[in-house]
């Protein structure tokens, strides 16, 4: 696990960093998706970024947009979604959310690529699973016929998959269900990619399965100076692998900060309720706590804290003022979007800075 | 290898090639011709049998092959190295056509005059219609015989040279092996193109002497009244060999005319022979069916992928264009259009079949872009195209390689159902006196001639195209049918329809 970007003693906060350190830098992106009825704001105002080599995960819950922010870096939103054109994705200097579809399948794969959820889903059944490595191969290695078999052969070895000679010519089905991982994590890296984007890797596999994947990755991004953006729900898989953290909800990100000091004192009521969810052998006698209701629909721009219905600290203003994020605790890296910070201030204090009026922020 | 027990559809496999023959594992690496090298008797054994089937037809084969090139055209292109070259080919071309082959008229040679003495001309002094029954037994024999060697070369494939023991494929044709009404259509449908192939070498006569110059060509005959050998023009007999319903105006199935002419289907109103007509039709009918096909064909699967893979506005584009199309009564559309072309180059490439081909293709792939267009949505939203997406796969080969192969499939169907839809209307066409130009043979023309004499004596001229029409729609639906219940079984659970006929095949 690479956890040099931290110790290089680097400014941490975006302005100070050099974009030549950024291998991804996300800015106010807004995905919106247009349906008969109304609009749904899924991804909602979101910035952060990605130094190199580095893992940066995204964590939230079912529906809180995650999967929807990887789309959106990838160009792959549909119709009848949209990216703002306001919003802002750079990567090697250019703004990519202007690139026309073309120019797109320029940087995918080779530039961004991408490990899906299902490994099984993720690879057609009808080809072998070396013909697949082999089409990215051919794509981004320009290698051919045997050159690329020994490639992908080499590349199924690489993410510790035995007698790969044998396995580059079986089908997917063939596979086990971390065996098929690996199998799409090869593929992925048969693009040579520069980030990798992680969408939930290990959610579909057991959990010493998934400890082998994350390894894995790790190790990876170990030999190839990798910078990841690791998505999931399950705070334990992001204590392991990610060098900061965000934390989204309902389309935005409430809560971001690098991982030791958001596990060690998270500020926002959120983040605090999602890590007390967590079950833990440690603790023991009282019934597992949970945040009671669900991740609401973002259907119009945020005129209030989204997760106020569900927050135990939520007063009156929070049905009212949308709160911006705001530096919290010791680490200058971290922020939290909560009426209840800066904890310097009053709460009045704190609502007024919050205010969309006010000018005096920590901007 | 473990591979077989995580596959849903293991039930379905009949597990006749699991067998680990002589498939040594150290083979898997090299290409297909080294791993032939190394086992080379399973090849050997059916490359053999291919060059006898090939030795049988040579000259047919390498006439066919090298008369399609229009050689002086191409030799005139570059003169003096190309055209020696050409001219050459071209001998050999015409060359080949001499070679005799199994098929040959001239091995079996069904005409011939009975003399007192017995038949004359005939090949061994057999009788015509023995004669002719032995070719055409020789021809189907032939074919079959080839339908069986191709399936016996997969299978070989198969067991001994192919790298993976079990592909997906597998279970489709293990399932259509099993489909006795697909198998039903299938022979149908072979039989029929067959017939086409082979349509000059069928026929108890040619069409050039009988149907199109009758007046060029002479047959003898033994006179009775005579007792000698005489010449007459075909064109003059046929006067005489009338189906006209009365009296003894009638040649009707199996039977001999006072020529001595064998007429397995009977005669054409205007004394010709049906059979004849009628192979020579079949060739016209696919020809010009599959002409169509592969135009309507075309549209059909690109749209599909563009529409699938793009959806939105262009979705919209292509629903309305398809629309319009269908709005249109595609007969009536085809009738006006084919009137409006009549004077222009095109219509003449031939005989007006070609107007057809393209008047049925751009008027027919409306119907089969529905059909397809479903299953390639379907496939468009499966996430191995997102993954091809998100590693930057260009849409082209997205659509061919991962969204093509599983629409192919629906494709086939439809496609085996319409072509038959395309027969009846060219039959239709030619019904009404439209389409292929007279004297060009066209089965609608045959039962529009045998109209009205139905009620008579004489009602072998429109039933027997009639019910080849039915018999051939019929295969083709039934391979159609066999085809989608092989790539997708579980598109007819609920029926139980044609499992009962699976099932009741036994096979």
């Amino acid at each position: 696990m690479s956890r040099h970007a931290r110790d290089d003693n680097v400014p941490l906060n975006a302005d100070a960093t050099s974009s030549r350190d950024l291998a991804l830098e996300v800015e106010n992106l807004r995905t919106v998706f247009h349906t008969e009825h109304e609009q749904i704001h899924a991804v909602d105002g979101i910035s952060f970024n990605i130094r190199r080599g580095e893992t940066v995960g995204l964590v939230g819950e079912s529906g809180s947009g995650k999967s929807v922010t990887a789309r959106s870096i990838l160009g792959l939103i549909e119709s009848p979604g949209e990216i703002d054109p306001a919003s802002a994705i750079r990567f090697e200097g250019d703004n990519i959310t202007e690139y026309t579809e073309s120019e797109y399948e320029s940087i995918r794969g080779d530039g961004i690529a991408m490990v899906f959820q299902d490994p099984l889903s993720t690879l057609n059944p009808v080809y072998t699973v070396g013909n697949q490595i082999k089409e990215a191969l051919s794509l981004h290695q320009d290698l051919r016929g045997t050159a690329a078999t020994e490639r992908a052969i080499e590349l199924l070895e690489e993410v510790g998959i035995p007698d790969a000679a044998r396995r580059v010519t079986e089908y997917p089905h063939q596979f086990s269900g971390g065996m098929r991982q690996r199998a799409v994590i090869a593929m992925a890296l048969a693009c040579a990619p520069e980030v990798l984007i992680c969408d939930e890797p290990t959610t579909a596999l057991d959990v010493t399965i998934q400890a082998q994947i994350i390894d894995l990755l790790m190790d990876i991004q170990a030999e190839r100076d990798l910078s990841i953006l690791f998505i999931t729900h399950d705070m334990g898989v992001i204590a392991e692998v990610a060098d900061r953290v965000n934390v989204m909800y309902a389309g935005e990100i409430v809560e971001s900060a690098p991982v030791e000091p958001l596990f060690a004192e998270p500020k926002h009521p959120y983040t605090r309720g999602l890590l007390r969810s967590i079950p833990s052998t440690q603790t023991s006698g009282d019934r597992l706590e949970t945040i009671k209701g669900e991740v609401p629909t973002p259907n119009e721009p945020a005129s209030s804290c989204r997760f106020a219905p569900r927050c135990p600290k939520s007063f009156e203003e929070c049905s009212e003022v949308a709160p911006i994020p705001t530096a919290v605790g010791d680490d200058p890296d971290h922020d939290a979007a909560c009426l209840l910070y800066p904890e310097s201030m009053t709460t009045d204090e704190a609502v007024a800075h919050h205010r969309p009026a006010d000018d005096g922020g920590e901007q | 290898m473990g591979a077989d027990t995580d596959v849903g559809s293991g039930s379905t496999r009949t597990g006749e090639f699991r067998e680990e023959a002589s498939r040594p594992e150290g083979d898997r690496d090299l290409p297909l011709s080294e791993r032939i090298t190394r086992n080379p008797g399973p090849a050997a054994t059916w490359a053999a049998v291919v060059a006898v089937l090939i030795a049988a037809e040579f000259g047919a084969i390498v006439s066919g092959l090298l008369s399609v090139p229009p050689w002086g055209w191409v030799g005139g292109l570059v003169p003096g190295v190309v055209e020696p070259v050409a001219a050459l080919l071209a001998t050999v071309a015409e060359r080949g056509a001499e070679l005799p082959t199994i098929t040959s008229r001239s091995v079996i040679d069904n005409t011939g005059y009975q003399t007192p003495s017995g038949w004359e001309g005939t090949t061994l002094g057999l009788s015509p219609a023995v004669a002719w029954a032995l070719r055409v037994a020789v021809i189907y024999t032939y074919s079959f015989t080839w339908l069986l060697v191709g399936w016996w070369g997969y299978t070989l494939y198969r067991r001994h040279y192919r790298i993976p023991d079990w592909t997906p494929r597998d279970d489709v044709v293990n399932r259509f092996r099993r489909h006795s009404w697909g198998l039903f259509g299938l022979t149908i449908v072979f039989a029929f193109v067959v017939m086409a192939l082979f349509a000059p070498v069928l026929g108890p006569t040619t069409v050039d002497q009988n149907i199109e110059n009758p007046y060029e060509n002479r047959i003898d005959y033994y006179n009775d009244e005579t007792g000698q050998v005489e010449s007459i023009f075909v064109g003059e007999a046929n006067g005489d060999t009338q189906s006209r319903g009365q009296g003894d105006n009638n040649v009707g199935p199996l039977e001999y005319d006072q020529y001595d002419r064998f007429h397995p289907f009977g005669t054409l109103p205007d004394g010709k022979d049906l059979f004849t007509f009628m192979a020579s039709g079949a060739r016209v009918s696919l020809l010009v069916g599959l002409t169509s096909l592969g135009i309507a064909g075309g549209f059909a699967m690109v749209f599909a992928m563009l529409t699938a893979y793009y959806k939105g506005l262009v979705d919209l584009g292509v629903v309305i264009a398809g629309d319009s199309i269908q709005a249109m009564p595609q007969l009536l559309f085809i009738i006006l259009a084919s009137f409006v072309l009549s004077d222009t180059w095109i219509a003449e490439v031939y005989n007006g079949g070609l107007v057809l081909a393209i008047l049925f293709g751009i008027t027919g792939w409306p119907a089969l872009w529905r059909a397809v267009r479903g299953p390639a949505l379907q496939v468009s939203e499966r996430e191995w195209i997102d993954a091809a997406k998100s590693y930057g796969q260009r849409p082209r080969v997205t659509m061919q390689k991962h969204m093509l192969p599983y629409v192919v499939g629906y494709f086939l169907i439809y496609a085996s159902l319409s072509l038959g839809g395309v027969i009846i209307g060219i039959a239709g066409l030619s019904f009404l006196g439209l389409g292929i130009e007279a004297p060009v043979p066209e089965w609608g023309r045959a039962v529009s001639a045998g109209q009205p004499y139905v009620a008579t004596q004489s009602w072998h001229i429109s039933l027997i195209p009639g019910i080849l029409v039915v018999i051939i729609v019929t295969g083709f639906n039934a391979l159609g049918d066999g085809v989608r219940d092989a790539i997708d079984p579980e598109s007819d659970i609920g029926d139980g329809g044609n499992e009962n006929v699976a099932a009741g095949g036994g096979a």
